[in-house]
């Protein structure tokens, strides 16, 4: 294809923005041919004329089957060990949400691509589909219905001298590692409002403006793990899981995270990865 | 204090109901005198609906010998209306500040039917930017839940902020007003009436209905040391009763934020996702409180996104 990834969900993530908010409040009770229509048109916004296969169960999103928090409602996309190594890339799309296109994943030499998981704001019931994209330009994917409603324009920090005090910083965890050829485990939190710019203050009648993570770089030793492009749709103090393998031969490195966000912020932080058998 | 003799509470009645003729609104709101001038309306444990107009919260008002002060307005501006009645049943006297609490709709959206008296509408320093990254989020729910009952509850500016304590001399009384820290919210005001020793706690106090946590589950139990400290006969809960013993009123409260502090932590450690902490956290609550189940997985879910950065 002629375009690069990045390219393409930018591109993409535009036409959502602009073209395909469907009016009507009562979203929660669209017919299933109504869903299937939407999910259809989102294909092709996203993936133009490529075929989208039905992965079946090479490809599973574990997410709450009804959310309990809209605006923080937890998503994991697993891959089997069997597809993982031909893995490139997952698009996350939440159907009904403001901005479909929630997440593109790209990952780098070094990630274990069975499993990445974030938080995400749910605006309706609504279909995810996560599409896993090989390096040979096929396309997986598989669909979850969630119940849902009113994540994006949810009340956001519950303390804001916290949020603007905090505002970039993050934490990274590692689970323990009992050996050292094993994949590393990783939680990494970040706290940034990722404000969706969907509230209006009601006295001034001002949106409060949009202010999110567009992309984020997780190196490990100057080699990447995973890229991501990522949008309002990212819960506010952005959380990942995601496992990656260093080379067998390099002495243990450093892990560097870096962002990007909508008001052209740009934070970094790098931890030294603990050795197998500290851990 | 003294009440005003009865042809002046007819003429204050009549003005009233000439000046805001109402949808068979009457000044029957149920109010209970809890201490000398100091009074309370209860909310039912309910979720907002069209049947209880957003009342859900304990309100109410204290009269000094020449103004009155509202708590709490009240949950829609037709509650907001039954509750400036039934001052006006009782009181000519000036209603010179309107206090709100913290952000939640259900203590502020009577606060439109105070307008024409032109009160000092009075919040925490940190109520303004809460206002504005949430106001447009609770009108929208509440006319979801209220319908046309909705109509007229709108967010009001405020005229005055505290930031540490504001007192306000009602005449004959004082009114001590303390700005918190994080907690239930980031914006919660508590008011001591120090003729009647009756601590004003809204919604830093929950009794029998679960408590929600919308501010700092570790903030909270913080306020909640220095809250005990205060010398008070009684307390106002932000709902339950009317009044209650302190600082005894307290215990339920603590206990369930300590067990959830604790059992979410213990989840945080053992890897339990966000989703699932809240089916292990802090069972043994379960049964002491109304609408556990409605707020308990919240509660869990926003002190897990606390608690993991310690």
């Amino acid at each position: 294809m002629g375009v690069t990834p990045v390219m393409l969900s930018r591109a993409a993530l535009c036409v959502l923005l602009l073209g395909f908010a469907l009016p009507g409040p009562a979203r929660a009770g669209q017919s299933e041919a109504q869903r299937a229509e939407r999910w259809s048109d989102l294909r092709h916004a996203i993936f133009g004329d490529r075929v989208v296969e039905d992965a079946g169960d090479r490809v599973a999103i574990d997410a709450p089957a009804r959310a309990e928090d809209a605006a923080i409602v937890p998503v994991a996309i697993r891959v089997t060990d069997t597809l993982a190594p031909d893995i490139r890339g997952i698009y996350l799309v939440i159907d009904d949400n403001p901005s479909p296109l929630a997440a593109h994943f790209l990952f780098g030499p070094l990630a274990d691509t069975r499993e990445i998981a974030t938080r995400v704001r749910i605006d309706d019931y609504t279909y995810l589909h996560a599409i896993a994209e090989t390096v040979d330009g096929r396309l997986y994917a598989t669909a979850r219905f969630i119940k849902a409603s009113g994540g994006c324009s949810a009340p956001a920090s519950k303390d804001q001298a916290l949020a603007l005090q905090r505002l970039g910083k993050m934490k990274i965890t590692f689970r323990e590692r009992p050996e050292p050829d094993l994949p590393i485990d990783a939680k990494l939190l970040i706290s940034h409002p990722n404000n969706s710019g969907l509230q209006r203050d009601q006295l001034t009648q001002y949106f409060i403006p949009a202010d999110f993570m567009q992309t984020l770089e997780v190196t490990y030793n100057g080699q990447s793990i995973f890229r991501l492009e990522s949008d309002i749709a990212i819960s506010e103090d952005p959380s990942f899981d995601f496992r990656f393998r260093p080379p067998r031969s390099a002495s243990l490195g450093e892990i560097k995270v870096e962002i990007l966000d909508s008001s052209q912020r740009h934070f970094s932080q790098s931890w030294p990865i603990p050795a197998a058998t500290q851990m | 204090m003294s009440l005003p003799p009865p042809a002046l509470v007819a003429a204050a009645l009549v003005l009233f109901c000439a000046s805001a003729p109402s949808r068979g609104e009457t000044a029957g709101l149920a109010i209970t005198e809890i201490a000398t001038g100091v009074f309370v309306h209860i909310g039912v444990h309910e979720e907002a609906s069209p049947a209880n107009a957003d009342g859900i919260a304990n309100i109410g008002f204290i009269v000094g010998n020449e103004a009155v002060a509202v708590i709490d307005p009240g949950g829609s501006a037709k509650e907001g209306r039954e509750l400036r009645a039934a001052i006006r049943s009782r009181t000519d006297r000036p209603i010179r500040y309107v206090i709100l609490t913290h952000v939640h709709p259900d203590h502020i959206f009577g606060a439109a039917a105070f307008r024409d008296d032109h009160p000092d509408f009075i919040g925490h320093a940190k109520l303004p930017g809460a206002l504005a990254q949430r106001g447009s989020y609770y009108v929208e729910r509440l006319r979801d839940s209220l319908g046309e009952t909705a109509q007229g509850s709108e967010i009001v500016a405020l005229t005055l902020l505290v930031s540490t304590r504001l007192d306000l001399e009602l005449g004959g009384r004082r009114l001590v007003v303390r700005a918190h820290g994080p907690a239930h919210t980031d914006n919660d005001l508590t008011i001591l009436d120090e003729e009647t020793r009756t601590l004003w706690l809204a919604d830093l106090l929950f009794v029998d209905r679960i408590p929600v946590i919308d501010g700092s589950l570790v903030g909270w139990l913080k306020e909640l040391d220095e809250l005990i400290a205060i010398p008070a006969d009684r307390a106002v809960p932000g709902h339950g009763p009317a009044a209650v013993a302190w600082p005894a009123a307290a215990e339920p409260e603590r206990r369930y934020l300590e067990a959830v502090a604790r059992d979410t932590r213990a989840a945080i450690k053992a890897e339990i996702g966000i989703a699932n902490a809240y089916r292990q956290v802090a069972n043994s609550e379960r049964g002491h409180w109304l609408l556990f189940d409605e707020y308990h997985p919240r509660n869990v879910t926003a002190s897990y996104k606390e608690l993991e950065w310690e």
